[in-house]
């Protein structure tokens, strides 16, 4: 090897440490601004409230900041001149290796020539690359070291949050949870009972729509509530020009009536009955025999109950005693035809001695029981429906019972239409249609396509009674969707309602209904008009929950029998809600009496409550807070938690708040 | 048999030291002023020498003379030396046949070596004499160009302070001396050893060691050694950094320089690096043989303006600031 090649092979290995070097110089660089950037990121996201994104991509940005310091520092690879000249710097070399390298490839004197080289190439024979480039991370990785440490540590300091962005949050999220249960209900809405007209099924759409955009978007509280208003303004016009056809007021009266639908029809109602009959087998023809095992069951419950609360262990004459009973009870529901598998268990668990299996499965055939025995009642139920239905067409349409008159409507046209109707038949036809004119005239044009066909029937034109009998049909189920579509609407309004209460209140949606429909249980019927909930808060008595009450605005002729409860003893009951004040009561909380402007003249309570005032300036701006107080009034006042002599001050109140 | 180039280089050395060993037998202490006087010979440059009366300045040159097989001439500087009187005038002469010509007679220029003493002294005519043969070695008087002996130095000394009557050197006549070197007090030690050596009678004998030629030859040899291209460029940037109001200029010397170096002050950084590598048993320039010599050889070529004087900044001190300003490799890779 030649001296020149001595020394270019040194700069060779020195110029790969240094770029092996000057690469972890650049990782080390690169971590330290990326450790900075997290550290810088992570302070703001605990100070100020920046989505927590912002943190993943922070992390995200340092490691492509320690990989391009990496790649920037190791890129370049040094030429042999450059890293000659460093290496004389760094070695004191006094420009030895530089200006041989220089030298030994221009033009020159030989004899100076080699006299460099020779030079340079004792020198770079002393040279160690290793030790002149160690491998090691710099002083930069120890500082990103400790500012990841430091980030790592922060990560635990609890964020500091205005109460302002802590509302905020809240209410988005809120909106959020809202917007979906409202989308939730208008598609629950849409598939269950479609809109028959295109108006309602946009409508409808609409509220999805809105829904969605609550949902998905981050909208502030105001926004939402003026989309809300925005839908619910669109929607109530809709529906008043919906209104501008009125339903007749036999199908308005059936469809406020419980268990009088307009909707139910025989063929309805029966397949419900079928249903329910096969789902109960023989027990169904014994319904009534069921209380009485449900009975037995209780009183073997709680002795069961009682056993297993003592922990004691059953005599074996009272076991045998309680196995028979079980027996005769097991087989007195064979014979009613219920099947209560659990029984025959509990028997064999009693032989056992088994008390905690005992009450298991006597708890099973409790259940079983429970279940036969709502399905008998449903099934009375629906047989009471079934009666309700009117006989004839007349009767039908006075009660309100438009699907049943529309199916005894299509029946007479599918006989008119086969061609075969006898006179007799004919005249049976005729005679019911003209009884049911009278009861038509509340359903518009109906009535008239009744006496029509009435009258054709008479002159024996088969064909145009037909036609009008199908006219008058058609006319019908134009009503029932008509009314169908405005129930829609007047749903999706509540929805909507709904859904501005609880914006406005900050409460959930679930907090915000009035409880499943007694009647229905949630399954929708004619007293919670479909929606499954009923209006005016809470079920129970006291002032103000009448909401669900409909029965007393509207007189029904068929009241049924008046009840005689004059032998039922009732006995006296101290009066709730006006019990004494205990006296160790706060002083400030001893209500005193204030003349009220409500009712002028009377007087009303009130409690001067004495504390620390709060000074200084509030913090919440005043428009925000007359807002919120507003909207739990405005809640309080739905809810009926309000009295009702005094409802009106306080929507005057908080309406004179915004003024 | 000739030398070949290490043999050379050797014997620099070798007479590079014994010059300096001579000289040090007269001369106590002063190594960096014997240094940059002889480093100045064999780069064939001019040396001015400034210091206080008694420092020893004219002994230095004296010595020199002596240890150099060399003519040497003095010229004491007066306010009434003409130049006539340094390069010599025609005169009246009677050739033997009885003709009357006139003849030149040579002044004290022509020689060797000359002691320009106290040259400030002497009035800007006389003082622009010189010019000539400081520079092209060679001197015209009535209408006729005489050429001077190689090798020609000026040694020239002059005082700071005494100003009165004095007449301070053209920035022309500056920028001709190749190094102007300080000459201060002596140490304690060095004082001791002047008292010893003058006033016991001892007498140093003291030995020729070169000849004009060998001289001329080593001078040759000084211009031979290769500088590599990026410290050539230093020296180039190291000047470039005392042009004010430049894009180049350091900081200092846009601040308190007038005019910076011309360019002679980047040649006379090279030559006096390539002698200083020589002397030190290198075959190339390193970066710390300009800084060594760039302070003799930029300090007369700066001029200052009124705020560093005013503020009693010397131009040694901005060249300090330059060469701690300029990086040595400016395009080399930082660790």
């Amino acid at each position: 090897m030649s001296e020149l090649q001595v020394i270019e092979s040194a700069l060779d290995q020195a110029a790969r440490r240094r770029r092996m070097n000057r690469a972890l110089y650049g990782l080390s660089r690169g971590a330290l601004i990326g450790a900075g950037l997290i550290v810088l990121v992570v302070v703001l996201f605990k100070l100020t409230p920046i989505p927590l994104w912002t943190v993943s991509a922070a992390a995200i940005a340092g490691g492509v900041c320690a990989f391009a310091g990496f790649v920037a520092g190791g890129w370049r690879k040094p030429g042999q001149q450059e890293i000659a000249r460093w290496i004389d710097e760094r070695q004191q070399l006094k420009e030895r290796l530089s200006t041989a390298l220089e030298m030994s490839g221009g033009a020159g004197a030989a004899d100076w020539k080699e006299l460099l080289v020779h030079d340079a190439a004792r020198h770079a024979e002393a040279l160690k690359p290793a030790e002149l480039f160690p491998l090691r991370f710099p002083k930069p990785a120890r500082w990103a070291l400790a500012a990841l440490v430091l980030a790592a540590g922060l990560w635990f300091v609890p964020e500091y949050r205005t109460f302002a962005h802590v509302q905020q949050k809240k209410e988005e999220a809120n909106v959020k949870e809202v917007g979906k249960e409202l989308a939730d209900l208008a598609r629950k809405e849409l598939v269950q009972r479609p809109a028959a007209l295109p108006a309602a099924q946009k409508a409808m759409e609409q509220v999805t729509e809105l829904g969605d955009t609550l949902a998905k978007q981050s909208l502030t509280k105001a926004e939402a509530l003026r989309n809300l208003a925005t839908a619910t303004e669109k929607l109530v016009k809709q529906e008043k020009e919906a209104e501008q056809n009125p339903v007749p007021k036999p199908l308005e009266r059936a469809a406020r009536e419980p268990g009088n639908r307009a909707s139910a029809s025989t063929q309805a109602l029966q397949k419900q009955l079928d249903a329910l009959q096969k789902a109960m087998g023989d027990a169904a023809a014994k319904a009534d025999q069921l209380d009485k095992l449900s009975d037995q069951m209780q009183k073997i419950q709680q002795q069961a109950a009682s056993m297993a609360a003592n922990n004691s262990k059953m005599s074996s004459s009272d076991r045998e005693q309680l196995a028979e009973s079980l027996a005769n009870m097991a087989r007195q529901a064979q014979e009613d035809g219920a099947s209560l598998e659990g029984l025959e268990d509990a028997i064999a668990a009693l032989k056992a001695n088994n008390p905690e299996e005992f009450v298991k499965d006597i708890e099973a055939a409790s259940h079983d029981l429970e279940k036969l025995r709502q399905m008998a009642k449903s099934m009375q139920s629906v047989k009471q429906q079934m009666a309700k239905i009117g006989k004839d067409l007349g009767e039908q349409l006075d009660k309100g019972q438009a699907q049943a008159a529309v199916q005894t409507l299509q029946k007479m046209v599918e006989q008119l239409e086969q061609g075969n109707v006898t006179k007799e038949q004919l005249e049976q036809i005729m005679k019911e249609v003209a009884k049911a004119v009278d009861p038509a005239k509340d359903y518009g044009k109906v009535a008239g396509h009744l006496q029509k066909a009435a009258q054709q029937c008479q002159g024996g034109d088969k064909p145009g009674a037909g036609q009008s009998l199908a006219e008058a049909k058609k006319e019908l189920q134009k009503m029932l969707d008509q009314m169908a579509d405005s129930e829609s609407m007047e749903a999706m309004i509540d929805a909507l309602a709904r859904a501005d209460m609880a914006i406005r209140s900050g409460k959930m949606w679930s907090e915000c209904q009035g409880g499943k429909c007694a009647s229905c249980n949630g399954l929708g019927c004619g007293k919670c008009k479909g929606r499954g909930w009923s209006h005016g808060g809470k079920p129970g008595g006291g002032v103000g929950t009448w909401a669900d009450e409909y029965g007393w605005t509207y007189f029904s002729e068929n009241q049924g029998e008046p009840v005689d409860n004059s032998d039922i003893q009732r006995p006296d009951m101290p009066g709730h809600g006006h019990t004494e004040r205990p006296a160790d009561l706060n002083p400030n909380l001893v209500p005193d009496k204030v003349k009220g402007q409500v009712s002028p003249g009377g007087s009303m309570p009130s409690i001067t409550l004495k504390g620390v005032s709060i000074k200084g300036t509030s913090k919440v701006k005043f428009e925000d807070a007359a807002t919120t107080a507003q909207a739990d009034a405005q809640s309080a006042l739905n809810q009926d938690k309000v009295p009702r002599a005094y409802q009106n001050a306080v929507r005057d109140y908080f309406d004179d708040l915004k003024k | 048999m000739p030398m070949t180039t290490e043999q050379k280089i050797q014997s620099f050395r070798q007479t590079f030291d014994k010059l300096r060993a001579e000289i040090g037998k007269v001369m106590v202490g002063h190594h960096e002023i014997v240094d940059g006087t002889l480093t100045a010979i064999f780069a064939s440059g001019h040396v001015l020498l400034e210091g206080v009366p008694g420092l020893g300045k004219t002994l230095l040159v004296r010595t020199l003379s002596e240890v150099l097989d060399l003519s040497f001439n003095r010229i004491q500087f007066t306010p009434d030396l003409m130049p006539a009187d340094i390069l010599g005038t025609n005169l009246v002469m009677e050739t033997p046949d009885g003709r009357r010509e006139f003849q030149f007679q040579r002044g004290p220029i022509f020689a060797h070596i000359i002691l320009a003493d106290e040259i400030n002294r002497a009035t800007p005519k006389t003082q622009s004499a010189m010019l000539e043969a400081m520079q092209e070695k060679q001197v015209t008087a009535a209408g006729e160009i005489r050429k001077l002996a190689e090798p020609f130095f000026v040694l020239a000394t002059q005082n700071p302070i005494d100003q009165e009557g004095t007449y301070p050197l053209p920035e022309a006549q500056l920028d001709r001396f190749f190094f102007k070197l300080l000459v201060g007090y002596p140490s304690a030690a060095d004082l001791t050893e002047v008292i010893n050596r003058t006033t016991e009678g001892h007498k140093a004998q003291l030995e020729k060691v070169l000849d004009g030629a060998g001289l001329i030859e080593l001078q040759k040899l000084v211009r031979e050694v290769p500088v590599a291209s990026h410290v050539k460029d230093y020296a180039v940037r190291l000047v470039m950094a005392t042009h004010p109001k430049t894009e180049t200029a350091a900081p200092v010397a846009s601040q308190y320089l007038r005019f910076g170096s011309s360019p002679r002050g980047a040649q006379t950084i090279i030559l006096g690096a390539k002698v200083r590598a020589l002397t030190q048993g290198r075959f190339n320039v390193s970066f710390d043989d300009l800084q060594a010599v760039a302070l003799g050889a930029l300090r007369h070529r700066l001029i200052l303006n009124f705020e560093a004087e005013a503020e009693g900044i010397t131009t040694d001190m901005i060249i300090a600031k330059i060469l701690e300003g300029v990086p040595r490799n400016a395009d080399a890779v930082k660790a």
